[in-house]
């Protein structure tokens, strides 16, 4: 994974398996203070200590013989954020939804790119019509907003994103941000 | 409601009729779990989001799913259409827009990237 937008639409994906009617996105850039910050929130169903812990810690879930260790890519982000001098956290319940949050030195010389966040943004509100996506980007106080909700209510009552008329609204939606 | 509108409604309906389909009668699941990702799911997404758009098409639905758990051929993709499913893999945005192409608008599979044999849905 080198790019932090993928990592995103990986955090982002669990959240969508886990049965999330909305994911909060939001990215932090701030040079003064030399960090950036990615915070995924859901409100899918969440994850008891247990399985927490299995996901979070990639070798706890290698030792339970699980042939696909779940949700491998949040113990590689972890992994990134430590290399980066930063650090991951995560926090779900059963019902409560799953909050991650990653922070790490923006100018750290391992630190990922952001890479292409319009990217991932698309392919999440478009290959997940059904929730709500919303992501802002916040880089030395310049805010960027999306909010797939509100594309839809632009699109009129009935109407899906996923139509070409829904995949030219989220494209020019994106592209009028730039 | 503008003459215009209708004759673009009719247009719209005309073609979706030629496509074969009533609305929504193919379905593509595109595998996004981590290593999908990693091998470049993100843009295989795009390119058929980006046919869909292009092409006017009413008649497909597309969603994305954990990992369909071939993690050695991704990006992998299943087509399902009328009860028989496609599996698709080591996928490139090119790759994903000849599936539109040849499969979805000609019914004519690519072979060159079929990994699973096709399925009769129970």
């Amino acid at each position: 994974m080198d790019e932090i937008a993928l990592h995103i639409l990986d955090l982002a994906v669990n959240a969508v398996s886990a049965g999330a009617r909305r994911v909060t996105i939001a990215v932090t850039e701030d040079l003064a203070q030399d960090r950036l910050v990615v915070r995924v929130a859901d409100d899918g169903k969440g994850m008891d200590a247990q399985h927490l812990d299995a996901v979070v810690e990639r070798f706890a879930s290698e030792k339970t013989g699980r042939r696909r260790p779940i949700a491998l890519g949040l113990a590689l982000l972890r992994q990134t954020a430590e290399q980066c001098g930063g650090e991951m956290r995560v926090e779900s319940a059963p019902g409560q939804g799953t909050q991650v949050e990653v922070w790490m030195r923006h100018g750290h010389i391992n630190r990922p790119p952001l890479g292409r966040r319009d990217e991932t943004i698309f392919a999440l509100c478009l290959g997940a019509p059904g929730v709500a996506v919303e992501f802002t980007h916040c880089r030395n106080g310049t805010v960027t907003h999306f909010d797939s909700a509100a594309v839809c209510q632009q699109l009129g009552p009935g109407a899906s994103l996923q139509s070409p008329e829904g995949i030219r609204a989220v494209r020019e939606a994106l592209e009028s941000k730039r | 409601m503008k003459l215009s509108d209708l004759q673009q409604w009719r247009e719209r309906a005309v073609r979706d009729v030629s496509l074969r389909g009533e609305r929504r009668a193919w379905r593509i699941v595109i595998s996004m779990g981590t290593s999908g990702i990693a091998a470049g799911a993100r843009d295989v997404m795009r390119a058929i989001m980006d046919e869909i758009e292009r092409q006017e098409l009413e008649c497909v639905e597309v969603s994305l799913t954990g990992s369909l758990g071939m993690d050695d051929f991704e990006p992998v993709l299943r087509v399902e259409h009328a009860g028989e499913e496609v599996v698709y893999g080591r996928l490139t945005p090119d790759a994903a827009r000849r599936i539109i192409a040849e499969h979805v608008r000609q019914g004519r599979k690519v072979e060159r990237y079929v990994i699973g044999l096709p399925k009769e849905r129970e």
